[in-house]
């Protein structure tokens, strides 16, 4: 029993930290309408990945003494900085489009350009499965303690100035908010947004990420329209699921993400259920 | 040159029809707000294989493919009668969640089937060019089928993707109506990924629609304009790609991607300078 928890004791923390900030995002980007935005950003940030291993490998970088992984990272947070830029501007009445179009067109483009670039066909499977469920069983304290920083700083600047973010997803409903200078505050919002999606799916993989922001922020909607409300229920959510996957994950020797993900569903359906038995109480 | 065009045919051929009837439905996805909606079902549809692959039935087999469809035709089932007078929770996040459980499922199967990974990026890239003649009838037969039935249905379809906020018709005959709307998509969606792959099919869907849709509110316009731009887009993407040399489904996306930017930035920059133009004459 010891050596489950010695061995769990890593990603099961690192799990509770990208629970705790996903559950805040997870409400944004449902009351956005902006859903696919996580795998559209990690998406663009491997492309920028790809643009410097592409720079360094033709040898015209001019940071030679940098590190390879620093200047991977550097250019992946560069295109994530774009990418938040461009979703501000094209956020316009005029473009009568939904944000979700141009989102969904920019992932299409960001991933077939980075096999355009790369020009690669074999092993790109292995990558690709890889890139979707993480390994976060695998993560070290290092990558933690990393986490940590980026989660309390981030969190922290959305805690203080939490009535401005939630002005500007109203306006996204299209309510009218108080929010000064809107334009500033949405894309401070996407560029934040991009560098905790850029460190968790380091972490914990696209997928992991994605369902940690989508289900339970989805299954708080059932119960509850206060955010803080919102926010602890999906962080609760999360907490069970994580324990009880990494614990199946352990018991029957299957991959871990897939694990918490079954779980996080099976906690919407039995919300579901309780929701309408809730309904027909009242009636 | 002759060469090159009959070799290019088939590809060429199959690519306009896709487009034909990729960029009719997009102008419904579009105004619906369920841009992702393709892409959960390639997904569904891969897992439908791997189950059918795990029943013991060869891979291609008629059995798969009837589990493959059977599948996914109850997911999106499912998914049609998530429709609400009040929608708590976006349709488009049901999509994301139906996606991401179907992924983690396949996940999980995929240890338990030889090469099994193999199938989660397998629909990724898609064969465009090894597409036969037959393939490309058997392609026009069934969007010919499935576009009279949209046809039978055009008024209904139009006006249920029109309404944002609550019910055009009663509950149940809007989810009806729905059921045909999904499972007629979904049937395209299962038939053009094997050939097109994912990325070529959502780009093929969302692109031309936007494209339209940024410049006209009118449904006939856009449908006419999503043809012509997303069939201009598919041949000049194929031709850049045989000039090029690079694979020719990432040359349209890329393609294609890139001119509804361009087109949304030239919409507010245009906005703009007629604004600045009417200040300075008043």
């Amino acid at each position: 029993m010891i050596s489950v928890l010695d061995f769990m004791i890593a990603p099961f923390i690192a799990c509770i930290l990208l629970i705790i900030i996903t559950s805040y995002f997870g409400i944004h980007v449902i009351e956005r309408e902006i859903i696919f935005i996580d795998i559209a950003l990690a998406q663009i940030a491997a492309f920028g990945s790809a643009v410097s291993l592409v720079i360094n490998k033709l040898g015209i970088s001019p940071h030679e003494d940098i590190h390879e992984h620093d200047s991977r990272t550097f250019l992946a947070y560069v295109f994530c900085l774009i990418a938040a830029g461009l979703f501000t501007l094209l956020k316009n009445k005029r473009i009568k489009i939904p944000l979700e179009a141009l989102i969904g067109i920019a992932y299409a483009v960001a991933t077939t350009a980075a096999v355009i670039i790369l020009d690669k066909g074999a092993g790109s499977d292995v990558h690709i499965h890889d890139m979707l469920v993480g390994s976060i069983l695998w993560v070290s304290w290092h990558q933690i303690i990393r986490l940590l920083i980026v989660v309390t700083v981030i969190g922290g600047f959305h805690f203080i100035f939490r009535d401005k973010f939630k002005g500007i997803t109203l306006l996204y409903q299209g309510k009218e908010s108080n929010t000064t200078r809107p334009k500033l505050w949405d894309f401070i919002f996407y560029f934040t947004f991009g560098i905790v999606i850029v460190e968790a799916v380091y972490v914990g993989g696209i997928l992991t990420v994605f369902a940690f922001l989508i289900i339970p922020a989805s299954t708080s909607a059932l119960f509850s329209t206060r955010w803080s409300r919102r926010v602890l229920t999906a962080i609760l959510i999360g907490c069970i699921s994580t324990i009880l996957g990494l614990y199946l994950s352990w018991v029957m020797d299957i991959p871990c993400s897939p694990a918490i993900i079954l779980f996080l569903a099976v906690s919407l359906f039995i919300s579901i259920i309780i929701k309408a038995l809730l309904k027909l109480k009242t009636h | 040159m002759i060469d090159t065009l009959k070799f290019l045919a088939a590809p060429i051929t199959l690519t306009i029809l896709m487009a034909g009837i990729l960029s009719y439905f997009g102008n419904h996805i579009l105004s619906r707000g369920i841009i992702f909606i393709d892409i959960a079902v390639a997904q569904i549809a891969a897992l439908g294989t791997m189950i059918g692959l795990l029943l013991g039935y060869a891979e291609e087999s008629l059995n798969v493919q009837l589990i493959s469809y059977a599948f996914t035709i109850i997911v999106i089932s499912i998914f049609a009668l998530t429709k609400f007078h009040k929608q708590v929770i976006p349709q488009e996040a049901i999509i994301g969640i139906i996606y991401c459980i179907g992924l983690g499922i396949a996940l999980l199967l995929a240890e338990r089937i030889p090469g099994g990974s193999n199938f989660i990026s397998k629909t990724i890239t898609g064969n465009l060019l090894w597409v036969t003649w037959g393939k490309v009838l058997e392609c026009f037969v069934i969007f010919l089928v499935i576009g009279i039935i949209h046809l039978v249905f055009w008024k209904h379809f139009i006006l249920i993707s029109g309404t944002r906020n609550g019910l055009p018709y009663s509950l149940w005959r809007t989810r009806f109506y729905e059921l045909i709307f999904y499972i007629t998509f979904s049937i395209i969606i299962v038939k053009a990924v094997p050939g097109g792959g994912v990325f070529l099919i959502f780009t093929l869907l969302i692109a031309p629609a936007s494209a339209a849709t940024l410049f006209t509110d009118s449904w006939k316009k856009r449908f006419i304009w999503s043809w012509i731009i997303g069939t201009l887009g598919s041949i000049t993407g194929i031709y850049l790609s045989y000039t090029l040399n690079i694979s020719n489904a990432p040359a349209i996306v890329t393609l294609l991607g890139l001119v509804v930017f361009i087109l949304a930035f030239i919409k507010l920059t245009a906005r703009k300078l007629s604004l600045n133009n009417k200040n300075q004459a008043v």
